[in-house]
């Protein structure tokens, strides 16, 4: 299908019509070549150069990967339609992947990654470099622990603290925004002292004294991680609401002599909720960097549990020759966090109205 | 606007009260001893007990608290209980403006950059340069800034030539297809041929400068602005923990601001601008950007107040003296109250005084807010 590409905005596709502006001969080729020369540099980079400097084999393994990710991307719109968005199906099956991966961490066939003891009765290296095919696929850390191990059962204490706060959070905040954002006056001048209490207050200094009351286990990290969410809630439905209150259909409902209850459950409250509730994942993906946060400051949950961020605090202080202490977590993290930011923004836009318009 | 200003400094006072009671109540609960860590633990029981009745340690929390309010109203910040002598204001003075000039730096680094990008890609939703701006945001707001503090180091202090060869390469390749889409102009019989080719050469320039002056950056420690080494020392120890503050907040303000202005730019008065035939610039400007100001002015208050009071991570990478450290080191962790105090009521007022200029700011930029107040 030969189509001008100068008449068709740069966008892949042109919206209703979904032509495609490369030609299945285009897309055929790309896959082809993609397909050859990603799975050659990634084996290339893995497993055949083993005496390069790191750097060349690690710029190799990504430049293979990327050519991969081509292939895919052409293999998905020449099966699936020019809309079909790769980055998106990746996002889902990484999650996925995780999310499963830490639900089964205890059925997987890990080495050890929290009992230094047991490393040390097995007598496994220390600061072993990443080599796939071997017990440590990603290497072993100071006291010989797993890093792979130690990764899926981070992911696991991630998830669970974060999406625990997360619903905490939406259900407290989003009430007391919605009620400051519509009633106003005194009541909101009250909320609004404390929200601005709670924010000015140095989020450290609180997570340090709960923490230290606290055992730091994922239950107590996901409720104080749910009170440093709250007042960003309460902003959040507050001026939503406030936005909406304004609207001609609020005005017109009041007039027909609705009761307040009634404008907030059925007028303001699904408006509002789509939006906050849209940014869900997004959250997620910020709680588990803080969570991350607060472990790398040593605050959060203690070794021997491996978590992502005391795993990169660690590998710290080694990590100017063995990198692959910090930037396996590190990456795993990355990626957990992106392919949740990439899913959110999908809800974004198939949730929230602002968004679903376009 | 006076009124609403009055009302806003009327409404600091609850607000910090609740916070340095809090704080107080908050430290009586975390564990720390500044008499233990005055006298080691080889002191003797009679000397713990002398320092704290000296101390004024013996009383309880309430009466401490309010002691303390007293003497803050009448500007006594106190002397840190750890190192007798040294005054909290003193500390305070050493460490705020470390924190703050990493904060502020971040911050109009973060706005310069994602103001013009984020509207740009906004205007051009779905061309190449959104694709990769919205692409290399969604990146950047997935790296934790410990993380990226760790690669800026690993890139800029352990392995200078990776960035440094990466810009060279990327300029030269940029200055040349510059070079090439001339041609291609020239050939098309389009306009702006030699524009593009001076840019090539304004471009190429730039690499083989920046290439050839690569500065080079600490691993840790901080230049004060003041200190006789220079202000351009003083911005190389800043420069990499600004960065990596200001990376994030690049991220979400773009993201922020492109889906805004995006869904502006679909309203009817910005069609009826573009009828009457403004200039993009002008619409994006003056028209597109004012109702999302709105949200990236919210945004950025809470940014900043997170900046200022979580720059402790930042400290930390980069072992800077700062407002973080010193709160977190010299006083939670030895119960050190006087120091905690003193920081977070600094902290707070800064926070809530900025937070209030923004709320402020709202009527002005909404005027559909300023009646019903």
């Amino acid at each position: 299908m030969a189509v001008d590409t100068a008449l068709v905005p740069d966008t892949g596709y042109v919206a209703g019509t979904a032509i495609d502006p490369l030609s299945h001969a285009q897309r055929l080729i790309r896959l082809a070549v993609g397909l050859v020369g990603g799975t050659a540099a990634v084996i290339v980079g893995l497993m055949v150069l083993t005496d390069v400097h790191a750097g060349y084999r690690v710029l190799l393994t990504v430049g293979g990967l990327a050519l991969l990710f081509m292939a895919l991307d052409n293999a998905g719109k020449l099966f699936r339609g020019p809309l079909f968005e790769t980055g998106l199906w990746l996002s889902v099956i990484w999650v996925a992947l995780i999310g499963l991966s830490a639900a089964f961490a205890d059925f997987l066939p890990f080495t050890e990654s929290r009992d230094a003891s047991v490393t040390i009765f097995e007598g496994t290296p220390i600061l072993k470099r990443p080599d796939l095919f071997s017990a440590n696929p990603l290497g072993t850390d100071r006291q010989a622990l797993d890093i792979l191990g130690g990764i899926v059962y981070g992911a696991r204490v991630s998830l669970q603290v974060s999406v625990l706060a997360v619903a905490i959070g939406i259900l407290v905040g989003g009430t007391i925004g919605v009620v400051a954002g519509f009633f106003r006056g005194r009541l909101d001048t009250g909320i609004g002292i404390l929200t601005d209490s709670l924010l000015a207050f140095p989020p450290l200094i609180l997570l340090l004294a709960l923490a230290s009351v606290m055992d730091r286990t994922p239950r107590n990290m996901a409720i104080a991680l749910a009170v440093l969410g709250i007042p960003t809630y309460i902003r959040l439905a507050r001026v939503n609401t406030m936005v909406f209150a304004e609207r001609e259909f609020v005005l017109a409902s009041q007039a027909m002599g609705a009761s307040r209850r009634r404008i907030i459950f059925k007028e303001l409250v699904p408006n509002v909720a789509l939006p906050i509730f849209s940014y869900a994942f997004i959250i997620i993906a910020v709680l588990i960097v803080a969570e991350a946060s607060l472990s790398f400051l040593g605050l959060g949950i203690q070794r021997p549990d491996p978590t992502w961020g005391n795993m990169i605090a660690a590998g710290q202080d080694d990590f100017d020759r063995h990198p692959h202490l910090v930037f396996a977590p590190g990456i795993a993290m990355f990626l957990t966090v992106f392919a949740l930011n990439r899913v959110g923004e999908k809800a974004r836009e198939l949730w929230d109205p602002r968004q679903a318009n376009l | 606007m006076l009124r609403v200003i009055g009302l806003k400094l009327v409404r600091l006072v609850p607000v910090l009260f609740i916070v340095s009671a809090a704080t107080s109540l908050l430290i009586e609960l975390v564990p720390g001893d500044p008499i233990l860590a005055i006298i080691g633990t080889e002191g003797h029981p009679e000397d713990y007990e002398r320092i704290e009745r000296e101390l004024g340690l013996d009383q309880n929390v309430a009466a401490r608290y309010l002691d303390w309010l007293g003497n803050i109203v009448q500007g006594d910040f106190g002397e840190q209980i750890t190192r007798p002598g040294v005054t909290v204001a003193d500390r305070l003075k050493q460490t705020f403006p470390v924190t703050i000039e990493i904060a502020m730096i971040g911050m109009g680094l973060a706005l310069l950059i994602s103001v013009p990008v984020g509207t740009w890609a906004a205007y051009r939703a779905g061309t190449r340069f959104d694709r990769f701006s919205s692409g290399s945001a969604f990146g950047i707001i997935s790296i934790p800034s410990f993380l990226a503090g760790l690669l800026l180091v690993f890139l800029f202090v352990f392995n200078a030539t990776i960035p440094r060869y990466g810009v060279l390469v990327l300029g030269l390749a940029w200055s040349i297809w510059l070079l090439w889409s001339a041609g291609r102009e020239q050939r098309g019989g389009g306009g702006g041929v030699i524009v593009r080719i001076a840019a090539a050469v304004v471009v190429a320039g730039l690499t083989v400068w920046l290439t050839n002056k690569w500065p080079s950056f600490p691993r840790q420690g901080f230049v004060r602005w003041t200190s006789d080494e220079g202000r351009l020392e003083n911005l190389r120890s800043a420069f990499l923990p600004a960065v990596t503050v200001a990376l994030t907040e690049i991220a979400v303000f773009m993201r922020l601001l492109r889906g805004d202005v995006q869904a502006t730019l679909q309203e009817d008065y910005i069609l009826s601008a573009r009828a009457k035939g403004m200039p993009p610039v002008r619409i994006l400007a003056r028209d597109a950007l004012r109702p999302s100001s709105f949200s990236l002015i919210t945004l950025a208050g809470v940014a900043f107040g997170r900046l200022i009071g979580g720059t402790v991570i930042v400290e930390a990478i980069f072992r800077l003296p700062g407002m973080g450290t010193l709160i977190v080191n010299d006083g939670v962790n030895t119960g050190d109250f006087p120091i905690v105090q003193g920081g977070v009521l600094i902290l707070a007022t800064f926070y809530v005084v900025l937070n209030g200029a923004i709320d402020v700011s709202y009527s002005y930029l909404d005027p559909r807010l300023r009646r019903g107040r």
